[in-house]
This record gives structure tokens, sequence and C-alpha cells, in this order.
């Protein structure tokens, strides 16, 4: 005689799955849940499909430990003889083909949904009315990112964005893997040497969003955080003619201060605010161009101005006279 | 005067020494052995690597460990466990039972078998003294990706060490592999067919068949690798000419079939342990058997899964999607087949069992948050975050360990001849089973939130810190269960019950002998005519008596 509560368990486990993946839903973007909350279009759609998926992966995994639970509730041996046997069952070809056949058309409804929302994520928009994406190059190093912006502008680990605006990023690497991340903005994209890939956002509010490098790159990985501050059309336009004021300032902070502390003082690298290599310029453009033992080419790939603009920085701001005796 | 005969006092040969029979043993179980505890031993360092990550995270902007010694401790951690914990413990059970499964005197091939457990052994040794390189041990990861692991960015030698014990590990994994095969195809008793090997086999059958076929390309990887490094080639540096994104293929070519290799045994032993202790055939024998072969094949469609992030062209990336989502179909046959199994049984909790049903629990959702993985627009927001540091332990601990787990109890009595205490057994699973699932589901959360992989500390309070620390909490709690584990192996190895030549009443042949088996195996063997001869066997007796 088949118990009841055969009937009424798919029945149960169904409202449950529902209810659980309902939750999930609502929760989403908070504790964890789901990835963070989307503040550009492709993000947005990501953010989409993670939870198209929740809904199936939630009901399946309520429906698979369900029936888990419920048979070592239902078929523990309760003072049963050891060797007392079950039904001595051995298959059925209808059951295979059945669970073979549902989740293959579970995954084709999941891979429907990824293919629908794909171009909306992954192709950067035209921007036909505000000609054309506004294309920034970011340049990977260890440990830091550079940003080239379309007038020759740089600014480093810190990316300005106009708002509601496309904007197209051409990753690559001057060293190392690294990978392009700001969570709320879209996925990864790794910057790899030799290659260039491309990811885009169009933030929809402003403010700061902030990443980290993605790809494991070295000892200073987990320091090598990114950010995009969105600001108002006006505001970025104002800030792109001061960029090259700051240029110095970034490139001592980004490439030089993890390393040696901000002051110069030493940390993981030596001290260095009383070396005079500081104030020689060829040789510590060439240590920096081409690194030395541990130290990184943390200058590969720049240009002359830029290498100026760290020099002069560190001759106002950091060189504080050799050490006596030193 | 006659010569006197002199009576030279007894002398053993000295291959029969207490450490040289070990050493210079070619029978299969003795090898079977060294490879379990060797492995063991490693699991405890590979797992006190853990430990100290654990700690170095438990809070924000903590200064327990240096953020080089945290670069290797988890380069270390992973080559570790993968290389010389799980795989070489599924070598170690394959080495064991494949002969006494099969019916068989030993495996095809004695000597090569030792050959490839010292291989292992000193491949292992060469890549815990690479600490003690300049520059300390190899810390670009498990999988060494260049530029990271080139010279230039890897001074000293302890990439290179890496290299050297990784070849050493393939070698003998390769030529174990070889030995199963040759085995599994030529030595099975009178009647044993391809339908009626025990389902353990049938996973040990592709488990050497992916080694044998994916070891190679590691090898020529690791080689090009090496020659960057030392030899002033440019395969994989971009400077020159060469393509670091082809070694990542190199890589995962070899690396995702890898995993199967880890979880495809695992699945063996839960195929075993399930019926035994439902007191119910295994449900779909041919869907389980076949289900292995199309994981086996489809896991060599899918590797550049882990590669979604380099921007390859748009088919590629959808293709591999594909592969990736179709290989969840035989997965989940045969978590459908065990739950078949258990329905309407006689469900016995020995722990062996326990642990079955935990790997069930625990590995659907390593499945499950894998569909995430696979669909390459959220890849991209969750590669290379805790999401995945979740996910891939709860296939490669949730899966792999909890099924070694399972294997440990429930063939302890046949390879040592003791039973594990049931009560210190209970203790252990339920212990690692907290401690295992709060230590990996917040990372699940922690990856959501944006934390990345592999960085030695981080700067954000609020739910940062609390799912850090409530996994560092977990991971002492899963300590704490590996300790008890230790304890019941000590306490039985004196106190033990003597087990006798069947105590679960099981189905495969290995019960057939006595516990341990004497050198030779076996004295005669049953005509084997199903799946389950020491049932058949079992039943033959009954009704004779009545």
């Amino acid at each position: 005689m088949p118990p009841p509560v055969r009937r009424k368990a798919p029945v149960l486990l169904l409202v449950v799955g529902a209810a659980l993946a309902l939750a999930t839903v609502a929760y989403a973007g908070n504790g964890g849940f789901a990835p963070a909350t989307p503040h550009s279009p492709n993000a947005k759609r990501i953010n989409d499909s993670y939870v198209w998926i929740s809904i199936f992966t939630g009901v399946i995994f309520v429906l698979v430990e369900g029936a888990l639970i419920l048979f070592i509730v239902k078929y523990r041996r309760r003072g049963r003889p050891r060797n007392q046997e079950g039904p001595q069952i051995h298959g059925a070809t209808r059951l295979e083909l059945i669970w073979t056949a549902i989740p293959v058309v579970i995954l084709a409804v999941i891979a429907a949904f990824i293919f629908y929302k794909l171009p909306g994520i992954q192709d950067v928009p035209s921007a036909k009315a505000e000609g054309g994406p506004l294309v920034v190059r970011v340049d990977a190093h260890q440990f830091y990112w550079q940003f080239t912006y379309p007038d020759g502008q740089i600014s480093i680990d810190e990316l300005h964005a106009p708002l509601n605006r496309t904007v197209r990023v051409d990753i690559t690497s001057q060293d190392v893997d690294h990978s392009w991340w700001i969570p709320e903005l879209g996925g990864k994209f790794d910057a790899i040497p030799g290659h260039v890939t491309h990811t885009w956002f169009k933030a929809d509010r402003a403010g700061t969003y902030r990443g980290q490098c993605g790809e494991f790159c070295g000892v200073f990985h987990a320091a090598m955080k990114a950010v995009v501050k969105v600001t108002s059309q006006s505001e970025y336009a104002a800030w792109l003619g001061t960029a090259g004021d700051t240029l110095g300032k970034g490139e001592w902070e980004g490439s030089c201060a993890k390393c040696h502390g901000l002051q110069g003082q030493g940390g993981f690298g030596p001290t260095i605010s009383n070396n005079a290599l500081l104030t020689q310029g060829r040789s510590l453009e060439e240590l920096i161009r081409q690194g030395r033992n541990e130290m990184p080419p943390v200058a590969n790939g720049w240009s002359d101005e830029q290498v100026q603009a760290l020099l002069d920085y560190l001759k106002q701001n950091i060189y504080k006279g050799a050490a006596s005796g030193g | 005067m006659a010569a006197r005969a002199t009576f030279e006092p007894y002398r053993p040969d000295w291959r029969q020494g207490r450490v040289m029979s070990w050493i210079t043993t070619t029978d299969h179980k003795r090898i079977g052995i060294l490879y379990i505890w060797t492995s063991l031993v490693f699991f405890a360092a590979g797992g006190i690597l853990a430990l100290l990550m654990r700690a170095q995270l438990a809070q924000a902007n903590e200064h327990f460990i240096t953020k080089q010694s945290y670069n290797e401790l988890f380069t270390i951690h992973g080559t570790t466990m993968i290389f010389l914990v799980v795989v070489p413990i599924f070598a170690g059970f394959a080495n064991f039972l494949v002969p006494l499964m099969i019916g068989a005197r030993d495996v095809a091939f004695p000597r090569l078998n030792a050959l490839s457990y010292w291989l292992f052994l000193f491949g292992g040794i060469v890549l815990y003294f690479s600490f003690f390189a300049k520059y300390g041990a190899s810390r670009s990861g498990w999988y060494g990706y260049p530029p990271l692991s080139d010279d230039m960015f890897s001074l000293g030698n302890g990439q290179d060490l890496w290299i050297l014990s990784l070849h050493l590990l393939s070698l003998g994994s390769l030529i174990g592999a070889v030995n199963f095969l040759a085995t599994i195809h030529n030595m099975r008793a009178p009647g044993m067919s391809w339908m009626r090997i025990p389902l353990f086999v049938w996973s040990i059958e592709i488990y050497s068949a992916l080694l044998v076929l994916v070891l190679p390309v590691l090898s020529v990887g690791l080689t090009l690798l090496l020659l960057d490094r030392q030899a002033g080639t440019h395969f994989f540096e971009p400077q020159g000419g060469g393509n670091a994104i082809l070694y990542q293929h190199f890589f995962w070519f070899f690396g995702h079939p890898e995993v199967y290799v880890m979880v495809l045994p695992a699945m063996g032993i839960i195929s075993e342990v399930i019926p035994v202790f439902s007191r119910k055939p295994i449900f779909g024998y041919k869907a389980i058997a076949f289900s292995t072969v199309a994981i086996g094949f489809y896991s060599m469609l899918v590797w550049a899964h882990h590669m979604f992030s380099v921007g390859m062209p748009n088919f590629l990336n959808v293709f591999f999607m594909l592969s990736s989502m179709v290989i969840a179909v035989p997965t989940g046959v045969k978590i459908f087949n065990w739950l078949a199994t258990t329905w309407r049984g006689n469900l016995i909790f020995d722990t062996a069992m326990l642990w079955a049903l935990g790997f069930i629990a625990v590995f659907t959702i390593g499945g499950l948050s894998g569909i995430f993985l696979a669909a390459f627009p959220v890849d991209w927001q969750v590669t290379d975050t805790y999401y995945v540091v979740a996910h891939m332990h709860y296939v490669l601990f949730g899966g792999s360990v909890f099924g070694i787990f399972a294997g440990l109890y429930y063939w302890w009595p046949k390879i040592f001849g003791r039973m594990l205490d049931e009560r210190l057994g209970k203790a252990h699973f339920w212990l690692v089973f907290l401690g295992f699932n709060l230590t990996f589901f917040p990372q699940h959360m922690l990856g959501l939130l944006g934390m990345p992989r592999r960085i030695y500390t981080y700067q954000e309070h609020g739910l940062w810190q609390a799912y850090n620390l409530i996994s560092s909490i977990g991971s002492g709690v899963m300590a704490i269960g590996i300790l008890v584990f230790v304890v019941n192996v000590v306490q039985t190895s004196r106190k033990g019950a003597r087990a006798v030549n069947d105590p679960w009443l099981a189905d495969t042949l290995e019960w057939y002998t006595t516990s341990p088996p004497p050198p030779h195996n076996f004295e005669t063997l049953p005509y084997i005519t199903s799946a389950r001869p020491i049932r058949d066997l079992r039943r033959r007796l009954a009704e004779a008596r009545v």
C-alpha cells in the first residue's frame, strides 16, 4: 500500500522550492546572495541571468535534498535486522530516460535565456546618439591600473567616466596576467600581455565604484584596487583638463608607494626617501622601466612625459636628501 | 678430522626486514597501503597550510603571515591536495582493491607499480623541500600561469622545483594508470564480464584512461614553461613572440579532466557503499557505468570554461558553455540513481554510509553552483572569486574527500583487519560535515560580495569580515573532526575489533577473502554470474541450509 506522504511530498517540495527561489530573488543584491547591485545595463543583464539560473537550481536543490532527507527518515533501519533486504529492484529504463531528458530540457531553457541576454551583455552599444562610445585604454601593471583617455590624458588606479555615457574599455597588460573587474559595472575581463580584451559599461548613477584585480598577479595582488569615478559630463570634462597636474602623484601612489610606503619610508620594498637615485633621472628611469630582482618593471610602456611627471613629483615631494653617511 | 659442519644462525633475507620489506615490496596490497598512508600524511600537511590561510583571513587587515608566505601557502595547498592527496589516494584504493574486486592475484605489472609509488613519494618530497629554495616555494598558484611563473616574475628555484615535482608525480600517475588499465582489461576472474565488474572498477577504468590521455599534455606545458625559465625560449612570453594563453589551454586541457579524475573514483566508492548499506542492488548499474564513461568523454571537451574571461571568440565561449552544461546530465543521472537505490531500502547508518549520504547532500550543491559558472556571462562576475573557491571545495572536498572517507570506513576492515570505532567515526563525520559547510558555504556569499581569490588580506569590515570569520571557525571545526579520525585510527590499531571476512554483508569479490587478505589474495574463486558474486554466494548457502 503506498503511503499517503508519497503524493503530498512532491507538491510540498515544489511549494517550498518556489518559496526559497522567490526569497533568493527578493534578497538579491543583499548579503551576498546575488552579484553586486548593478549600475550598468550589462551588469544588470548578468544579474538577470543569475536570478534565472537560481530559480531552476533552487528547485532542483530542494527536490534532491528533500528526497534525500525523506528517504533517510522513511527507510531508516528502525530495528530491522541488518541482513533484511529491501526489494531487489535493479533499475527502470523509463525512469532513466525521464531523469536524463528533464535536465536536458532545463539546461536548454537556461542556455536559451543566456543567449537572449548575451548580446546586451557582450556587444558594446554603438551609442550613435552620444557620438560613439568613449574609449579608454586600460594597461594593467604589477600592481596598478593605468587609464589612457581618448585625448591622451592618463590617470592611475582611478578611472573617471561621465554619467550615462557608454564607455568601452580596451584592456591589456604590460607584465603578467591581471583581470579588470568592477562588480557593479559588469564582469571580469583578463588583462593579458600581447592581447587586448574589451568590455563596456554605462553607469546609471554618479558615484564611486570599487573593484579589484581578479587574476592573481603576484605579491601585491590584494593591493591592486581600482576605482571608477562617475561624474556629470561637465565635471568629467573639467577633470580631463586638470588630469596632467595629478599624474605624478597618481604614479607615485599607484606604482611606487604600495611597496615603498606613502612617504617612501619603506615597507615591503626598501626606504627610498633618502636614496639619491631619486634625483638621478637616467638611472632611475632605467630601473623603473626594467625592474630589478623583486622590483617589477613598473614603468614598462610609459611615455617620456609620464616618466618625467614621476621624476618631478619625486624630487619635489619625496626626496628628503641623502641619509647622513649613506 | 672431519670438518665440523657449521651451523650459521638463520638470517632472513635482507628484503624481509620490517622496513626493507615495505621498501622492496611489489605486492599490490602493500603498495596500496603505502599510497594511502603517504596521501593521508600529505592531507594533514595540506590541511595545515589551509588552516594557516584561514587564520590569516579570519579578520580584516590581519598580519598573521606575510603576503609572500600566503602566496606560497595557497600554491602548495592546491598542488598538495590535487597531486599528493586525492589522485594518489585513489591510486592507493585502486591498488588495493582492483585486483581483489576482479579476482586477480596482483596488478599486471607489479614492479612498475612499485615504481609509480616511489615516483609519487619523491615528487611530494621535492615539492615540500622547495620551501627551502631561495625566495621560497612556488608562489604563482597551483596552475602556474606564465608570465607570472616565468623567470622574470618568479625569482628563485621554487617554481623550477614545482615543475620537477609535477613531472615526477605525472610520470608516477601515468605508469599507475597504464597498470590499472592492463589489469582491468586482462585479469578479470572467469565470468566477470564488463557488465559484472564493480562500479568502483568502472570508475578506475575511466580515471586511468583520462590520466593516460591528459597527463602528457600537462607535461608538454610544464616542459615548455621550464624551457622559458631556464633555456631562454619564449613559448609563453609575449615580448618574445610567445603566447601566454597557450599555456592556459595546455594546463586546462589537463586540468579539467583532472577534476573528474578526482571525483569519478569517489563516485565509484559511493556506488559501492550505498547499495550495501541500503540492502538493495545499485539502481541502474548500466546507467551509472555509462554515465561514468560519458562524464569521462565530455570532461575532455570543457577545459576552456576555466578561461571565459580571457576574451575567447564568442563561438568558443558558447561551445564551452554548452559542453559544460551537458556534463551536468550524466552527473545528475548518477545522483538520481543513488537516491533511487536508497528508496525502500533498509538503510543502515554506519559511518561509511553517513559519508556516502553526506556526499550526495554536498556534491549536489557543488554541481548546482557549477551551472552558474558554466553560463559564461555569470562566470564573468564570479570567476576568480571566493564563489569558485566554494564551488570547487564543494566538489573536491564534499565530493572527493567525503568519498575517500566513505571508502576508508568501508574498506578499513579489509585493508587492516580491524574495525574502526563507529562512535568516533560518527563524531568524525558530523564534525567534518558541520565544519565543511560552515567553512565553504559562506564563501559563496563572499564571492558574490566581490572578494577575489588569492588575496592575502582585505580591508572591508561588515559582512566580509563576518563571513570570513565563520569560514575560519568552520575550518577549525573540521580540523577537530580530522583529529577524531586520527584518534580513531590510533585506538583501533591496537584495540579494535578483529574484522571478519565480510563484516558489512557486502556484494563484491574483495569480501570473499580474509581480512586482511593473504599475499596471494584468493585460494579459490567462485564463478562470477552477476555483479554481486558474494550476495549470490550467501543466497546459495542459505538455500543449501534450508
